[in-house]
């Protein structure tokens, strides 16, 4: 019933993950297999990149919590583009913002992490 | 046919024949030939035998049971027939004389004789004919059948033809069909499929009977056709049952010499029919055990006592493959063992240079040795006191899965043949569903187990939630939660503070079902323990917090809100962990009342409490406070409509002057009827305060306590 897709792709030494459809306790291990890949192969700086995602449930917000201590314990970290306003609504009844960059664009984002892997 | 039926069958065939004497003696004395008479004896003979017929065939329905004990009684009949012909013929004076081509008795006691001679004959013609006819249709088939009919059509006809009614010349045509009903008893005389099915002592009596029984029969023939007195007597006595007995006659003699030579030639392989039938009987019982036997040990210990008795082993054992761990070689449990040591069965598997368990999972088929000391598999047999002479391993496959194997051995070499591998690669597929039904019937007890934890779960959690909602006559309060799920749901709960001080929390677990239903149980206990110690809403949340986040895993968060109502002053100081705002409601207007803060468990550090924020609001009689969790807003319809802060206001103040419980159903109601047939896919709780404040408080006094009351029953 409920669809959700994950898109992945690299350019400036940025991981870019796009989210598309409904991410809820169903989905949500699709995500939680994209972060793990990229830790696995050291990709810290991970943009994700909510243009599409058009519902997120609280299992969905978990994925976020469970993997931004080891992102960011290796100087990474995640932010959030270009969410809309019902999703940025549920990121925002739980405080997230205070806890996570969230920005209107990708290009504004991609500056603005840290470390920037030689590539 | 009833007793009285069965009488009157007997007794008038009697009355016939005693009529038909006396007919022949008057006839005889006076020696004038009356057409008229002819009739009427032939008609009384006809009918007589006819009801014979039908008593002998009443007294053996359905298939006989004991076939060679049939045959010698019927042995023992013709043998009584043939004394009474004979007696006939040795007895002196008893002769007949013919005149004009006719034969005529000599005296009454000829007539006796030759009466008593044919009626005999008569009914061992019937006896043969029933008894043959109940041997071809052992096993009926259309074909079998029809030839049988044939035959009887052709000697009914054959006999008819010979009845005095008849007064044109039809010698030919009676030759015709007498040569035709002999053709039938040939054909009619391969039918012999019950010989199949006796034991070998019951074929060996059955040669014995049916060769004295075809030999006895043709000497019969041969007095009888002979113009002896015997043949002069049934002559006399009628042509139809002349035609009659010779034709039966005829038929038995055939039919029991074939049956002679068929047992004869089924004798050799009669070892072999009672191996099949117990190989059969074996299958039998195992496929009843499938269904019986749900203890798996029972169930491989049978199995490996079966094994020996399916192919005559001397000992066996089922060994099933375990788990597979990843990656790893495939090991072996041996469950069951019957006549052999557990120390053999390594000797024989387990050492080292055997190859045998890897031979067969490479190939995944039956592996036989025939020779144990011929056989290069087997060298590491030699030296070894296994008093083994061949093996005959068969794997037990599941789909195209290996999930045991059974083995068997013989201390003969060559002890298994083709025979043995077939049936035993049938059993071995029986035990196999047997196995896998045992294994799923534990399954299935171990989820039924699991199932009645399930609802305990359900019955303690519900009792995590408040059974008494606080009654005051200046404030009022309703409440629901319903879970999604057997177990969990969002926690609610109220508490008395003193100082007409009364708290409300609300919460929402992330994730459902059992995990959640344990973080329930957590809240519960930290509101009861800190709501009381915490000097204000805000200070509750940071404790909270403090308290919770350790025990939650990483991904795991609680949106809390709390609310203190000071019934003396008339306010509401609420703080808010990441929770939806309580919604609050005065006259026509609503505001949502949301001071900043993060969900409990997103982090530990300063943060929180820094954007951990208190709010107040004075509170007017009149005013109603909305709590709910974000499973009422995200109710969905079936066409996947969320219902919406909008709807869920708009639902409020379609209620707004009433009371606490009927603002609550009005919700409850318009989610219900928005989410159609859809199960709800979160936790849903909703609690509602409606504030009648100090001033009204005498009126309301009554009407609220008797809300209350209602909202107990609700909730018992």
């Amino acid at each position: 019933m409920t669809d959700f897709k994950i898109n992945h792709r690299e350019g400036d030494g940025v991981s870019v993950i796009e989210l598309k459809g409904y991410l809820d306790a169903h989905t949500a291990p699709q995500l939680e297999n994209a972060f793990q890949t990229l830790l696995n192969s050291e990709k810290y700086n991970i943009l994700v990149n909510c243009r599409d995602l058009s519902y997120i449930s609280s299992a969905g917000l978990g994925v976020f919590m469970a993997y931004i201590e080891d992102v960011r314990k290796n100087h990474g970290d995640i932010k959030l583009t270009n969410l809309s306003a019902r999703v940025y609504n549920v990121f925002d009844l739980l405080g997230f913002p205070l806890l996570y960059e969230i920005f209107k664009e990708e290009r504004e984002a991609i500056g603005r992490f840290k470390v920037r892997p030689r590539s | 046919m009833s007793g009285l039926r069965k009488l009157a069958f007997v007794l008038f065939p009697t009355f016939f024949f005693i009529v038909v004497f006396f007919l022949d003696v008057v006839r005889g004395a006076v020696t004038v030939l009356d057409d008229g008479m002819d009739y009427v004896r032939g008609s009384f003979i006809l009918l007589a035998f006819v009801m014979l017929f039908f008593y002998f065939r009443s007294s053996r329905r359905g298939r006989t049971e004991n076939v060679v004990r049939e045959i010698g009684k019927l042995l023992v009949a013709t043998l009584f027939v043939l004394f009474v012909v004979l007696l006939g013929t040795m007895a002196p004076s008893v002769t007949f004389v013919e005149r004009d081509f006719a034969l005529v008795p000599a005296n009454p006691l000829t007539i006796l004789m030759a009466n008593v001679a044919s009626i005999a004959m008569g009914i061992l013609a019937i006896l043969l004919l029933l008894t043959i006819r109940g041997l071809i249709l052992h096993k009926r088939k259309k074909g079998i059948r029809r030839n049988f009919l044939i035959y009887l059509v052709l000697m009914l006809a054959s006999a008819a033809v010979a009845l005095p009614v008849l007064i044109v010349e039809v010698g030919f045509i009676g030759s015709i069909l007498f040569g035709l009903a002999i053709l039938m008893t040939i054909v009619n005389s391969f039918k012999q499929n019950w010989i199949v099915y006796l034991s070998r002592r019951e074929k060996i009596y059955g040669i014995i009977y049916s060769l004295a029984l075809a030999l006895l029969l043709i000497v019969l023939l041969a007095v009888v056709t002979n113009r002896g007195f015997p043949g002069k007597a049934i002559s006399y006595f009628s042509d139809p049952l002349e035609r009659f007995v010779v034709l039966n006659m005829i038929f038995g003699a055939v039919y029991f010499g074939m049956a002679f030579l068929s047992t004869l030639f089924h004798l050799p392989t009669a070892d072999v029919f009672e191996r099949k039938q117990s190989e059969l009987s074996s299958l039998h019982s195992l496929s009843r055990l499938v269904t019986q036997v749900l203890d798996f040990s029972d169930l491989v210990r049978t199995v490996t006592q079966m094994t020996r008795e399916v192919c005559g082993a001397r000992s066996s054992w089922l060994e099933l493959v375990k788990k597979p761990s990843k990656e790893q070689a495939i090991e072996f449990d041996v469950v069951a063992t019957n006549n052999i040591t557990t120390q053999d069965i390594d000797t024989i598997l387990s050492v080292p240079e055997s190859q045998i368990r890897s031979l067969i999972l490479e190939s995944r088929k039956v592996l036989l040795i025939d020779s144990v000391s011929e056989d290069r598999r087997t060298k590491h047999f030699k030296g070894r006191k296994l008093e083994i002479g061949s093996l005959l391993s068969i794997p037990l496959m599941s789909q195209q899965t290996l999930i045991g194997i059974l083995h068997a051995t013989s201390e003969e070499a060559y002890g298994f043949d083709r025979d043995d591998i077939d049936v035993m690669t049938t059993f071995a597929d029986q035990v196999r569903i047997a196995i896998e039904n045992a294994k799923l019937i534990a399954q299935s007890l171990e989820r039924e187990r699991y199932h009645q934890e399930i609802l305990l779960a359900q019955q303690m959690q519900k009792k995590l939630l408040p059974q008494k909602l606080p009654t005051h006559p200046a404030f009022e309060v309703s409440a629901i939660s319903e879970p999604s799920h057997e177990v969990g749901g969002d926690p609610y709960d109220f508490v008395e503070l003193g100082d007409e001080r009364i708290g409300v929390v609300i919460g929402d677990v992330s994730g459902k079902g059992i995990s959640a239903a344990f973080y329930m149980a957590e809240m519960k206990g930290i509101f009861q323990a800190l709501s009381k110690s915490a000097v204000t809403p805000r200070d509750f949340v940071l404790q909270a917090n403090e308290a919770l986040t350790d025990s939650l895993d990483r991904k795991t968060f609680v949106s809390l809100l709390y609310a203190v109502f000071d019934l003396k002053n008339s306010t509401a100081t609420i703080a808010r962990a990441g929770h939806c705002p309580v919604i609050h409601v005065r006259g026509a207007g609503h505001t949502f009342i949301r001071p900043g803060g993060l969900g409990l468990g997103l982090t530990k550090d300063d943060l929180f409490n820094r954007s951990t924020e208190e709010l107040s609001i004075s509170l007017l009689p009149g005013d109603a406070c909305i709590f709910y969790t974000d499973g009422v807003t995200e109710v969905r319809s079936p066409s996947g409509e969320e219902f919406g802060v909008e709807r869920l206001v708009k639902s409020i103040m379609d209620r707004k002057g009433a009371g606490a419980e009927t603002i609550r159903e009005r919700v409850w109601d318009n989610i219900r009827r928005f989410a159609g047939d859809e199960n709800f896919e979160d936790d849903l709780t909703l609690v509602v305060v409606k504030w009648h404040g100090e001033a009204e408080m005498s009126d309301i006094s009554r009407s609220a306590r008797a809300l209350s009351g209602d909202i107990r029953r609700e909730i018992e």
